[in-house]
């Protein structure tokens, strides 16, 4: 219908965050000078999820609860669907733990409301299936409320059940992992963990990777809650996390637990809201609002291939504008396209070469629009912005209301993130008008040093960085990497050259030691027994997370869809095919190899003013370069092999896997579609 | 004591409510419409607690016996007509336990009789009173009644008896299922102003909620029966195509617009529907419209037309007017081909499909051969 009439009844403010489905903005309704949520949706961005996104729409809007946040209206503008919320101005809880865990008083309020919205949802059929402290949020009076229902189910008949696998690792009950038939218990597991979530500020197992914590979850004993918690709090703890449903309490049950009964106002809670705005403010983390701008045009896929640097500029104010239409919306489509991917690649992609090199060729779209925002935020005038899209993997939701996280696989990392990050920056990075530097930039690429550093920039460090952020569970380990990445996108900005010379440097210092020589240059066979002394690698420092190896051994055996295309980028794709093999049985040498991967230059053109031994080098490496495609066809045409024999005992696991394999690839191919465009 | 009261008055009031309902929901237009609206929302919050039983606290199983009585009483008072004519006007709660009643009624088969009895009410309605069906279709006239009524419908429409109804619904005409499934005559083609052919306007001009429900009930209804529909896709080739090419494929609506581009290339693909697919890819006119589809601004768009036209091109059996549009545009296919999705380089199925097409449109003869004959 009419979506534009509709669409004027709101008035749009700023940005108040993201979530993987797009972008959500503050609005008042003209009508009602009610405020409003309202989140964007760029249909275009999705491939199959228009079906799902109805499906949201439909048990929201059939949801009538003050424990539940409450739908107002949907229409489309366009490709893009408006979804109109009601607005919560506390946050989410998970950004609330960001100023502190919670204490018991509060955990048992939250446990409390939570359970009166479960028992509202159960009764009418619906399971919420992604209850985690993300999706918790508040309102500025303190009431809470249940919020995000990408993955929410309506059962037609009391009596039904489900099989499907949605949720996330870290909150998912033992028998939704199982498959084995769920129904409304889930959620109060899910409750359970979320309240181990607000009284430690992670879920359990959060050190693991997700896809370890799958198979940990219906193997091990239900985690307990330990430590100075009252007796009540523990046990309203166990009882949710009984592990067989059937003697699991249900809502209205555990209503009647003595933690919960006891629990007090809902006002309590705004104590909460004020630490984290206190933090904020010295955090200096007030940033300035970014304001809805209208994105509203028809693509024109045509333009944009000659436009790509700015694909979405000219729906947006010219690029002197003011300082608050820095951020446009449409960039963040990939940078959210980007956390999705590697919120899913975390789990699945790592280990075999070929895998590796899958990811990477994906990710190639997306580098150039990236890096376009880089120039145009740094065009309008600040430096920090730009570092915007180096964050890809944690949305920005301090005001709540995020975005439906649809089949998020890893949790939405809760920290290592804004406050970090800003609060840490030197002084001109946090100083918007502290223009100067900033105009300079970016540097474009001007000579072939410079070029060659862009491109090992785009092609290797970022995704690499990313790559590893994505795998990395631990939350100081995941900021120690994205303030890495940060530095490395200024760098490119500024100094792609730089970038050049630095790996040159660090890959010969590397070939002059013999061990590091020899663990990550194998193929080149010429231990230099002169120094030792060896460069310290900021990649691989903190990627120590190599616990995802169970899992995706078994995942590196799927058959794989990659081919080798022009321009993959080698330097992720160096692996022999006896290493494929090693790695699949040894997973400790499979993240070496990945590393190793990560390291490796790109195979240098001659740039015409090498000395004699680097002519050498170059040699070597193109001859190296050469081996390795032809290794690479060797592996892709193995890895493309249906799919190899699961470890005895342990073809659950590769049921489970393939399963995941093909939600993974699935969710890729849908999200694909922008990035590929822009 | 109690016990045994409260199953008394339980019993009683199950004899009644299908009676009172029927009192309340006659009157909802009148001037004390609130009041018996709120009335109403009682009666059905009670039918709807006979039929689920209760959970929590007083857990207590339906009880079949109960339930019978409920669904004959239904039955009597015509009283699912009534519902699904005033979904719309009922309270929120009301009309999400009208849909759960619905659901529960439909399903329900009577506890005693032969080993798989039909359901009842569902059984009643397709041969004795289809109108129900097709005033539950109605509810998309509505945007208050469009969820709960696409909700029952489409637990409903799996059974082939009710899809038909709806099919087949034609007015007064002969052969329309006015009268019952029965009296259907399956190979008549329809005038088009049957409830069905509603569909089309519901899904392109209602609102994104109601335009979006309607289009799935749609596709259950245009997918779920292999046998019933390729017939009567055949009965009404030039109807069905002309209204969907025209209101579906290019709606204004980007989803309606996306998801009947898609939806038609599951229906041509559909094995049950060969005979359909062939027909529809003999003619010139549906691969122009297909072809604009390529040239459309929005990559999606795009995407979705491309999965149909790969179809009038791998076609072995090329009608001479589609060979002859596929020849005089063959240069500039080819051109376009070759970057057509070009960023789409991990999809690999779409990158072989279109180095096949490729190949297909060079290997075109230089002038139409006619196809031999089938």
């Amino acid at each position: 219908m009419d979506g534009e009439g509709v669409a004027r009844r709101y008035q749009v403010l700023e940005e108040l965050g993201r979530g993987s489905f797009g972008v959500v903005y503050k609005g008042i309704d003209k009508a009602t000078g009610e405020t409003v949520a309202i989140k964007h949706i760029d249909l275009e961005s999705s491939e199959d999820d228009i079906q799902e996104i109805q499906q949201e729409i439909s048990v929201l809007s059939t949801c009538a609860s003050s424990y539940v946040t409450q739908y107002k209206a949907s229409f489309l503008r366009g490709h893009k669907l408006w979804i109109v919320m009601e607005y919560l101005g506390g946050g989410s809880c998970l950004d609330l733990l960001k100023s502190g865990v919670f204490n018991e008083v509060q955990i048992a309020i939250i446990c409390r409301e939570l359970l009166l919205g479960l028992e509202y949802l159960h009764s009418e059929g619906k399971i919420h299936r992604d209850i985690k402290a993300a999706n918790v949020l508040l309102s500025e009076t303190g009431k809470v409320k249940l919020a995000d229902f990408g993955v929410a189910a309506q059962l037609t008949y009391m009596k039904s059940q489900r099989n499907t696998f949605v949720g996330t690792p870290f909150w998912m009950a033992p028998e939704v992992i199982q498959q084995a038939g769920y129904d409304f218990k889930a959620d109060i597991w899910s409750l359970g963990i979320s309240a181990m979530e607000l009284a430690m500020g992670e879920p359990p197992h959060a050190n693991l990777h997700p896809m370890k914590v799958l198979f940990h979850i219906p193997k091990n004993a239900p985690p307990r809650l330990e430590g100075k918690f009252s007796k009540e709090f523990k046990d309203f703890v166990a009882q949710c996390l009984v592990k067989d449903p059937d003697f699991r309490p249900t809502a209205k049950e555990l209503l009647k637990h003595r933690f919960i009964r006891s629990a007090g106002k809902v006002e309590a809670l705004q104590e909460l809201i004020q630490r984290k705005r206190n933090a904020d403010v010295r955090a200096d983390q007030l940033k300035h609002p970014v304001y809805y701008q209208e994105t509203l045009h028809t693509i024109s896929p045509k333009d944009e291939v000659d436009e790509w640097v700015f694909d979405t500029v000219k729906s947006i104010v010219p690029r002197r504008g003011t300082v608050r239409s820095r951020k446009p919306s449409s960039v963040y489509l990939v940078e959210d396209a980007m956390r999705k991917l590697d919120l899913k690649d975390g789990p699945l992609q790592p280990n075999t070469p070929g895998t590796v090199r899958k990811a990477t060729v994906r990710r190639q779209p997306s580098t150039a629009s990236r890096q376009s925002s880089v120039r145009r935020h740094i065009s309008n005038g600040s430096p920090r912005p730009s570092l915007g899209p180096k964050r890809p993997l944690q949305p920005d939701m301090s005001f709540g209301n995020s975005g439906s996280t649809m089949r998020l696989f890893r949790r939405v990392p809760s920290d290592g993130s804004n406050s970090g990050l800003l609060g840490s920056s030197p002084p001109e990075f946090a100083n918007e008008n502290h223009a100067p530097a900033a105009y300079h930039s970016p540097v474009e690429p001007n000579s072939k040093e410079a070029m060659l550093g862009r491109r090992l920039y785009n092609k290797a460090l970022e995704p690499c960085l990313d790559e590893l952020h994505a795998q990395t569970a631990a939350s100081s380990k995941r900021e120690a990497l994205a303030r890495l990445s940060d530095a490395f996108a200024y760098l490119d900005a500024v100094d792609p050259e730089g970038a050049y010379h630095l790996v040159r440097n660090l890959v010969s210092s590397i070939s002059q030691d013999t061990r590091l020589n020899n663990i990550f240059l194998p193929q080149q066979h010429h231990p230099s027994p002169k120094s030792s002394n060896s460069n310290p690698q900021p990649s691989s420092k903190p990627a120590n997370d190599g616990t995802q190896q169970g899992t995706v051994l078994i995942k590196g055996s799927r058959p794989s869809t990659a081919t080798t295309l022009a321009g993959t980028p080698p330097a992720s794709a160096l692996s022999s095919p006896t290493k494929l093999i090693m790695s699949q049985e040894n997973p400790h040498l499979m993240s070496h190899h990945r590393r190793r991967g990560s390291m490796l230059p790109q195979p240098v053109s001659p740039d015409g003013r090498g000395s004699p031994d680097k002519e050498r080098e170059r040699e070597r490496e193109r001859d190296r370069a050469e081996k390795d495609r032809e290794r690479e066809k060797l592996a892709a045409l193995e890895a493309k092999l249906p799919g190899r024999q699961a470890v005895p005992g342990m073809e659950h696991c590769k049921a489970l896997s393939d399963l995941l394999y093909a939600r993974w690839t699935d969710g890729l191919r849908a999200r694909w579609g922008v990035l590929a465009g822009s | 004591m109690s016990f045994f009261f409260g199953r008394t008055r339980a019993r009683t009031n199950t004899v009644d409510l299908a009676k009172q309902a029927r009192d309340h929901v006659t009157k909802l237009e009148g001037p004390q419409g609130a009041a018996k609206a709120d009335e109403l929302a009682k009666v059905l919050a009670q039918m709807k607690q006979v039929l689920q039983g209760t959970h929590g606290a007083t857990e207590a199983e339906p009880n079949p016996e109960l339930i019978y009585q409920l669904v004959t009483g239904m039955i009597e008072e015509d009283l699912l007509n009534l519902l699904a004519v005033h979904l719309h006007r009922l309270p929120f709660e009301s009309r999400k336990d009208t849909q759960v009643i619905f659901s529960y009624v439909f399903r329900f088969r009577p506890p005693t009789g032969p080993q798989k009895p039909e359901p009842l009410a569902l059984a009643y309605v397709v041969e004795r009173r289809p109108q129900v069906l097709v005033e539950l279709c109605r509810g998309y006239d509505h945007k208050e009644s469009a969820t709960p009524a696409g909700t029952v419908l489409r637990e409903v429409l799996k059974n082939e008896a009710a899809a038909a109804v709806i099919l087949f619904d034609d007015g007064d005409e002969q052969g329309s299922s006015c009268r019952g499934v029965g009296g259907i005559n399956p190979d008549r083609p329809q005038s088009g102003r049957g409830v069905f052919w509603s569909f089309f306007d519901w899904i392109d001009k209602s609102s994104f909620e109601v335009s979006a429900d309607a289009f799935t009930t749609f596709r259950e209804l245009i997918t779920k029966h292999k046998d019933l529909v390729p017939r009567y896709l055949a009965a009404n080739f030039d109807l069905f195509f002309d209204r969907y090419n025209r209101v579906l494929v290019q709606s204004n609506s980007y989803v309606t617009k996306r998801q009947s581009i898609k939806l038609l290339g599951e229906i041509l693909l559909d094995r049950a529907n060969y005979n359909i697919m062939t027909a529809y890819v003999d003619r010139g006119e549906h691969l122009k419209i297909v072809m604009n589809l390529l040239r459309d601004d929005r990559k999606m768009v795009q995407y979705e037309g491309f999965h149909v036209f790969k179809v009038f091109v791998a076609n072995p059996h090329k009608s001479v007017p589609v060979q002859k549009i596929l020849i005089m545009n063959r240069d500039k296919l080819l051109q376009f081909l070759s970057h057509f999705l070009e960023d789409r380089t991990e999809d690999e199925q779409f990158i072989d499909e279109r180095e096949f097409l490729i190949k297909q449109i060079r290997n075109l003869p230089p002038a139409p051969v006619p196809p031999p004959q089938r």
